[in-house]
């Protein structure tokens, strides 16, 4: 089991150390990790001369966890995953400052979701009753009376239920549920300009607000469809194992309650055109982006990146819509927004090499990213989502978004 | 000016960021030090506290030490409000091992809070307890879990589970067994969220105890997917491994597959055998799953014994084992869990114990684990290779999902890649290849270079392919020699020498047709710059040298071209043309066998005077072995003298040998467990282990043992309630009281007896006035509240007048008991070590005149041997003046005026024993600590023996005479966690009643147990209660009370024996105490019931 969790900064500072058993962890290890060359630290599992390491790095910081003995080594990183979603979603965002602005939070958060080096309550609307987050009342509270206790004095009613991911009895005078399919897309496209892969990986994220203890059912008209999923511990399997229906009893508040994948999809909604000659030192870029298959909505939020190479000294790029921003690390970055109706916007620019390179040998690879609204690309169709007892006042949505995940454009 | 404006805008900004700042506890982050923290800790605020502890907590994330705030922060714990509390918690829970003694002061506030009734104060306060981690409260937090484990919250049964590994780690070998009882207990627990923290417990713990698993797998496995994910991972494990020792593995399995494959139509249709299936790889990896270290060190290098089969007998079969089938039933759907950890744990069962056709069931959500966080992806990643290893057709049809995307890490694209040449066919190779190319271009030259190594690994797979790969390598070859012009690209070598490599490994198969690549290679030479990769084409010049019809033409004209380059090379590409030049010369042909001679001399002259010693040395080397070659003129004479031949031979054998053809499996690699830290780094890591032998654990099902530990158990909560409710039963129940003895005047010496007592009355009278003057001392050892609560019991107010008169009484009833009374004697010295010297000592139950913390010991000295034995004496070992602090605190009121009295009281010496002779003395002992021995020495013939003498728990205590009203009022002060109880069987009574029939069976049995207690320890007996309505039989209801005081700090203990059972048959007693030293009062009530269990030898 876990001995000890490290919480680094982006400079290698240790932040905050809990030691979780008897057999103390010195922070002398982090320092000997940070020493380590970049390629071996960024293994997720390092042995290192007296102990196993397994890290996460998250927005800049890094989650060191520390074991002298064998045990799951994916249970140490799903659970030190959990630990920077909860800090992320208690501190709205992770930085440097967030951590050590809230350093007492983190220690009571971390107290509460691992004891003796095994995970103890990790479902985030468990700890939101015992540790309240930091927000704008209880800092104005905390500065005008000076004493505002983060911590309840009362176990949450869920851990006691046999549904802990619920507080026994809500009561909401409205009654709201919301079923969101957000997915994303990942594509390939080789430097043939042929889509080698193109996927879904979506999720179904409610929002519940349900007075009691509700029953819900949700089912699909496309089941189909789907290649695998994964789901919320609250769902049960016997209903989808028969019938492909999820049955479940929700947690209140936003949870995600499955996750799919839908393979071997045809289309992507947009194509990108890259085309790069070289000749003598200089290189002519060009590159198209346009709407291959009509959406029928709007494709907002196109944007293109890409990695100049090593070789590359320096580029003039330019566009007709958009804008083009080039940082120092050779990132490029084309930030085009919406599709304008009268012309296909284009990059086009040149790259001169280094000196004694005639020829470009590498070519970069261009990640495309995009949003639309109110369209699930995979095509699965919500069907129902019904409650076994109605309460008064219930109001049902539903919403669909898709955007880009891993959307590679090789040239 | 404009500096100014500047420094405003920074204060601006500066303002702003503070504003956001505010209300957290940035501040105390910042400047944790810039005010006095210890006043702080003092205050009366609850708000001013909290923040002086915030403060500490910020030292302690930045690493500093602020253990010197111990007692201070201690203090706070019986704060009320619970953010203090928790800060205090997580204070304590970072020093309490550097800082054992002051943690101790925070037991009874623990104490306090687990009868709280906040279930989360008592969750706390046991996690923060049992995480103290100090051995002397070790039985105080056992019996706390116990208590918790029986919780009505859930939550805290929880922590109750949690706790018990901590416990564990304290390494506490006479706790083991009640520790796995408590695993046991929860892990029957009816509540998935308790469930799931025992199997944790049980696997840190007891791993490989599967009576405990027997007893409820059936449960367990239906509670599995309710069970929370990280309980699930481990469970999901403990079942397996459960299975496996009970049942074996499984016939149909993928582990088992080695026979019978054709019948069970696994393979794809497309595959050919080797493609779908390594039947020794997946019997070595179940091989691998089973063996322990020791074995896989031991296993010969022989490849044959991979193929060791199991004994039919050790399997089984999914469609006649119920067990099999349940766990996989109960496994798969967790196939589909939002954890990876659990998936790949259930997904290890499926693939070691599914049958074959349901092996394929796993791919798709392992698959599905590839999009998640980059750490998990690699995880996943090392875990399907294996997999992929042993049955590449698994994945075959779903090589897209390996398709490396820009954003993956370096090590996860390098796993791709390994796993698309594993799984790569001939019908998706081409959509491989092509994306093999585009990795070429990859900006990432180290990736772009495995790619290369990959293309080399498919085509070696995939004897169909190569000429495509092939020219694809040989023109990059080109290519990159000339971007390989370019020094500063770095990794550009790299590529070039993966591809020089990758062609190596294609031609190898079969060099004869691929003359022309290797004569493309040797042209290449010329422009091809980095040394590795010219060393690599140097080399294969030397082995393919007289393959084919052309090479051997081109010979002389590549020698000459290393000869004249030879100068301006690198040193590994020296070394290389020198051995490449020696294979050129032994299978030159006639012809040009002269020119070859002169290149080949004049190449090792150059490199006998070059600046490397490597090559210096391999020069002068291979110069002396070719010299036979060198010498002659035509490459037939070597044949004839036969002293040259055997040179020949060498040379033969050492240049002229055929390449083998390397296995392309290492048979010797090692496979860890599915979803294990050890498949990952690849050793086992320090607590892994194995799956269990086959059938080695045999279950007796159904049985009286798992009956009657059903029956004990349901008797345990029983008991357990009737603990937690507190009530005293005898109340509501109809009982008689009996008469009440007095124990001590049992005793053979009666008057004695009477004589101590009367000696020990004044002594206790001043051990009242010491603990009275000197309170402060008290204070800082032990919890004030402790202190107060004692109150004015302890002083002796018993008038002797009534003691002497319940005395008589005594007397008159079962006097012929006392006569029975033998205290137990202990051997000091035995005489095998002792030169014939025996020496036994046994507890008296006399008080010393010395002081009350002195124990009388009787010491019998036996000379056994032949020879007379002189000066025989006991000493005090000098060593133990200087004692622990923390035993002195344990043992509490070691008071400042006893400390003039020598720990050791010694004896008379004996100046002579003779053969045969015995003799008695008499020594006065203190304890330095309840439960250590006290080191002596013995003295005789003139010899130093170092002994040890062990303290008896027993008499330690000394009797303290009360009435029954007495004993009860005491008892209800003492309740909740000063009250313990343990159960325990007694079967003296047996003998005697079969034995005396006429007598009354009660009287009998009141009187064994009496007998017993009073021989083991130094009690006084306050009352014996029998129930009314019971038949004659029925014993049950029986009660017995016992009161003493502690010898060293006058703190009453009282023990009450229950009877339960028949009279005939073996007793259940129930053994209760109730103390406030709690860890005296444990440990003496596991020595009593240590006594009660043991055959007395002496009731015969």
């Amino acid at each position: 089991m876990l001995q000890c969790i490290f919480l680094l900064s982006d400079s290698g500072e240790v932040m905050l150390e809990k030691q979780l058993t008897g057999h103390r962890v010195d922070r002398s290890i982090c320092a000997w990790f940070w020493d380590q060359a970049d390629s071996f630290k960024s293994f997720p599992v390092i042995a290192s001369p007296t102990h196993y390491l397994f890290q996460i790095v998250r927005d800049g910081i890094t989650f060191l966890a520390c074991t002298q003995v064998e045990m799951p080594p994916l249970m140490a990183i799903e659970f030190l995953c959990r630990v920077a979603d909860v800090l992320s979603d208690y501190l709205g965002g992770l930085n440097e400052d967030l951590v050590k602005d809230n350093f007492i939070i983190v220690y009571e958060l971390l107290d509460e979701m691992i004891d003796n080096g095994f995970p103890l309550t990790t479902e985030p609307n468990i700890l939101r009753e015992m540790i309240a987050p930091p927000n704008l009342v209880s800092k104005m509270l905390s500065v005008v009376t000076g004493n505002a206790s983060n911590v309840s004095d009362t176990l949450p009613s869920g851990t006691g239920s046999c549904v802990p991911w619920r507080p026994t009895d809500p009561k909401y005078s409205s009654n709201e549920v919301y079923v969101d399919l957000v997915e994303e897309m990942d594509a390939i496209v080789n430097r043939d300009g042929e889509l080698v892969k193109c996927e879904i990986y979506g999720q179904v994220q409610m929002s519940s607000q349900l007075t009691g203890f509700p029953d819900l059912t949700l089912s699909f008209a496309n089941p189909s469809v789907l290649e695998d999923m994964r789901f919320h511990p609250c769902v049960r399997f016997r209903p989808w194992e028969s019938h492909q229906i999820l049955s479940f009893v929700p947690p209140d508040g936003q949870f995600k309650l499955m996750s799919y994948r839908v393979k071997k999809l045809k289309n992507t909604p947009l194509y990108v055109k890259p085309q790069i000659t070289s000749d003598s030192g200089a290189c002519r870029v060009s590159v198209l982006v346009g709407i291959r298959s009509d959406p029928e909505k709007t494709i907002e939020s196109i944007t293109l990146s890409f990695q100049l190479p090593h070789c590359v000294s320096s580029a003039d790029l330019s566009s007709n819509h958009g804008t083009v921003t080039i940082l120092s690390n050779k990132t490029c970055t084309w930030t085009i927004g919406r599709i304008p109706s009268d012309k296909t916007p284009c990059l086009s620019g040149t790259l001169a090499l280094e000196t004694g390179l005639e020829r470009l040998h590498v070519y970069p690879t261009f990640k495309v990213g995009f949003k639309i609204m109110g369209i699930a690309l995979s095509g699965l169709r919500i069907e129902k989502l019904d409650l076994k007892t109605i309460p008064p006042r219930l109001y049902k949505g539903f919403r669909a978004q898709t955007r880009a995940g891993e959307f590679d454009v090789r040239l | 000016m404009f500096n100014q404006f500047g420094s405003t805008a920074e204060t601006l900004s500066k303002a702003s960021a503070a504003v956001l700042r505010i209300g957290t506890d940035a501040h105390l982050y910042d400047d944790p030090e810039d005010v006095s923290i210890a006043p702080l800790l003092d205050s009366k605020f609850e708000s001013e506290k909290c923040e002086a502890l915030k403060r500490l907590l910020a030292l302690i994330a930045q690493g500093f030490d602020v253990s010197n705030f111990f007692p201070q922060v201690v203090k706070n714990v019986a704060s009320q409000s619970s953010e203090v509390k928790k800060l205090v918690y997580l204070y304590l829970l970072h020093y309490a091992e550097k800082r054992p003694n002051e943690a101790l002061l925070s037991i009874n506030y623990f104490q306090k809070d687990l009868g709280d009734p906040n279930p989360l104060v008592r969750a706390w306060a046991l996690r923060t307890m049992a995480g103290i981690r100090l051995h002397v409260i070790a039985p105080l937090a056992l019996a706390a879990v116990g208590k918790c484990a029986r919780d009505p919250a859930v939550y805290v049964r929880k922590c109750a589970a949690n706790a018990l590994p901590k416990l564990h780690d304290l390494r506490l070998d006479e706790h083991a067994p009640a520790i796995e009882e408590l695993v046991g207990i929860l892990l029957n627990d009816h509540s998935p969220g308790v469930v799931g923290a025992a199997a944790a417990a049980f696997t840190s713990i007891c791993p490989n105890n599967f009576e405990l698993i027997g007893k409820n797998y059936k449960k367990l496995c239906q509670i599995l997917p309710d069970v929370e994910e990280w309980g699930q991972i481990l469970l999901i494990g403990t079942l397996l491994r459960y299975v496996v020792a009970r049942h074996g593995l499984v016939r149909e399995s993928l582990m088992l597959s080695l026979h019978g494959l054709e019948s069970n139509g696994f393979y794809e249709k497309d595959g050919d055998k080797s493609d779908s299936f390594d039947a020794n790889l997946v019997s070595l990896v179940s091989k691998c799953y089973i063996e322990g270290p020791d074995e896989y060190l031991s296993r010969s290098n022989c490849v044959d014994t991979v193929a060791a089969s199991f004994d039919s007998k050790e399997t089984t079969s999914v469609g006649d084992n119920e067990d099999v089938k349940i766990l996989l039933q109960c496994t798969s759907p967790l196939l589909w869990s939002n954890n990876s950890a659990v998936v790949l744990a259930a997904a290890g069962v499926q693939w070691i114990m599914a049958p074959l056709e349901d092996v394929k069931k796993i791919v798709k959500p392992l698959l599905f684990l590839l999009r998640s966080s980059t750490a998990s992806k690699y995880v996943v990643l090392c875990n399907i290779l294996v997999f992929a290893k042993a049955v590449p057709s698994l994945f075959a049809p779903h090589f897209e999902d390996f398709f490396i995307c820009s954003s993956d890490a370096y090590q996860v694209k390098a796993h791709k890649l390994e796993m698309l040449s594993l799984i790569a066919t001939t019908s998706s190779i081409s959509s491989i290849l092509r994306e093999f190319e585009d990795y070429i271009k990859d900006p990432d030259r180290i990736f772009a270079a495995d790619t290369v190594a990959a293309i080399g690994l498919c085509a070696k797979r995939l004897p169909k392919i190569p000429t495509t790969c092939l020219n694809g390598l040989l023109a990059l070859v080109r290519q990159e020699s000339f971007a390989g012009d370019l020094e500063s690209v770095e990794g550009e070598a790299g590529v070039l020498v993966q591809a020089v490599m990758s062609i190596q490994t294609i031609i190898e198969r079969d060099p004869l047709s691929h003359e022309k690549v290797i004569i493309q290679l040797f042209r290449s030479l010329d422009s091809v710059k980095v040394a590795a990769a010219r060393a690599t084409i140097i080399w294969m010049v030397g082995v393919y040298c007289s393959l084919g019809h052309i090479i051997p033409r081109m010979l002389t004209t590549i020698t000459k071209y290393l000869a004249w380059s030879f100068k301006s090379e690198a040193s590994e590409t020296k070394l290389q043309i020198l051995n490449t030049a020696a294979k050129v010369l032994i299978s030159a042909e006639v012809e040009d066998f002269q020119m070859l001679r002169r290149i080949v001399l004049y190449v090792f002259e150059l490199g006998e005077c070059d600046l490397n010693y490597d090559v210096r040395d391999r020069t002068r080397f291979l110069k002396k072995m070719l010299s036979y070659k060198l010498a002659c003129h035509e490459p037939a004479e070597d044949s004839v003298a036969s002293q040259e031949s055997i040179a020949a031979q060498v040379v033969e054998h050492v240049f002229g040998r055929k390449l083998n053809p390397f296995s392309p499996l290492n048979l010797h690699n090692r496979f860890y467990l599915p979803g294990s830290l050890s498949q990952i780094v690849l050793h086992a890591a320090p607590g892994y282990e194995p799956l269990p032998k086959p059938c080695s654990f045999v279950f007796e099902e159904h049985d009286q043992l798992s009956d009657s530990d059903r029956q004990r158990e349901a008797r345990n909560d029983l008991n357990g309630s009737q603990e937690s409710s507190e009530t005293v039963d005898e109340d509501g129940s109809s009982e008689y009281d009996s008469e009440s003895y007095n124990g001590s005047e049992f005793s053979s010496d009666g008057d004695e007896r009477n004589d101590a007592n009367d000696a020990a009355d004044p002594l206790i009278q001043i051990s009242d006035v010491a603990v009275s003057t000197d309170p402060e001392e008290l204070r800082s050892k032990m919890a004030l509240d402790l202190w107060l609560d004692e109150e004015s019991s302890t002083s002796n107010q018993t008038p002797s007048a009534l003691d002497r008169n319940q005395s008589s009484y005594a007397k008159i009833s079962i006097g012929d008991v006392g006569s029975r009374v033998k205290p137990k004697s202990y051997t000091l010295l035995d005489p095998g070590n002792g030169s014939g010297l025996k020496i036994d000592y046994t507890f008296l139950s006399e008080v010393s005149t010395a002081s009350p913390l002195h124990v009388c010991v009787e010491v019998l000295f036996q000379n056994s041997s032949k020879e007379p034995i002189v000066e025989v004496n006991l000493e005090d070992e000098e060593a133990m003046k200087v004692s622990d602090s923390a035993e002195q605190t344990l043992v509490g009121k070691a008071n400042a005026s006893y400390n003039n009295v020598p720990t050791l009281i010694p004896m008379e010496e004996l100046s002579c024993l003779e053969p045969g002779q015995s003799a008695k003395r008499l020594i006065q002992v203190r304890f330095h600590h309840h439960l250590l021995p006290m080191r002596l020495n013995l003295h005789y013939n003139g010899k130093k023996v170092p002994v040890k003498l062990r303290p008896d728990l027993g008499y330690l205590v000394i009797p303290y005479s009360i009435t029954v009203e007495e004993f009860l009022a005491t008892e209800s002060r003492l309740p909740g966690m000063f009250e313990y109880s343990r159960r325990c069987a007694f079967t003296d009574h047996v003998k005697d009643t079969r034995m005396e029939n006429g007598k009354d069976k009660f009287l009998s049995i009141c009187e064994s147990i009496t007998l017993k207690v009073l021989s083991n320890s130094n009690l006084h007996l306050v009352s014996v209660d029998l129930p009314v309505a019971n038949t004659l039989e029925d014993a049950t209801g029986l009660r017995l009370r016992f009161s003493s005081k502690i010898l060293s700090s006058e703190i009453p203990l009282l023990i009450s024996i229950t009877v339960e059972g028949k009279c005939n048959e073996d007793l259940n007693l129930t053994v209760k105490i109730n103390c406030e030293e709690t860890v005296f009062g444990l440990n003496l009530l596991n020595r009593i019931a240590n006594f009660m269990v043991e055959t007395s030898s002496s009731a015969s």
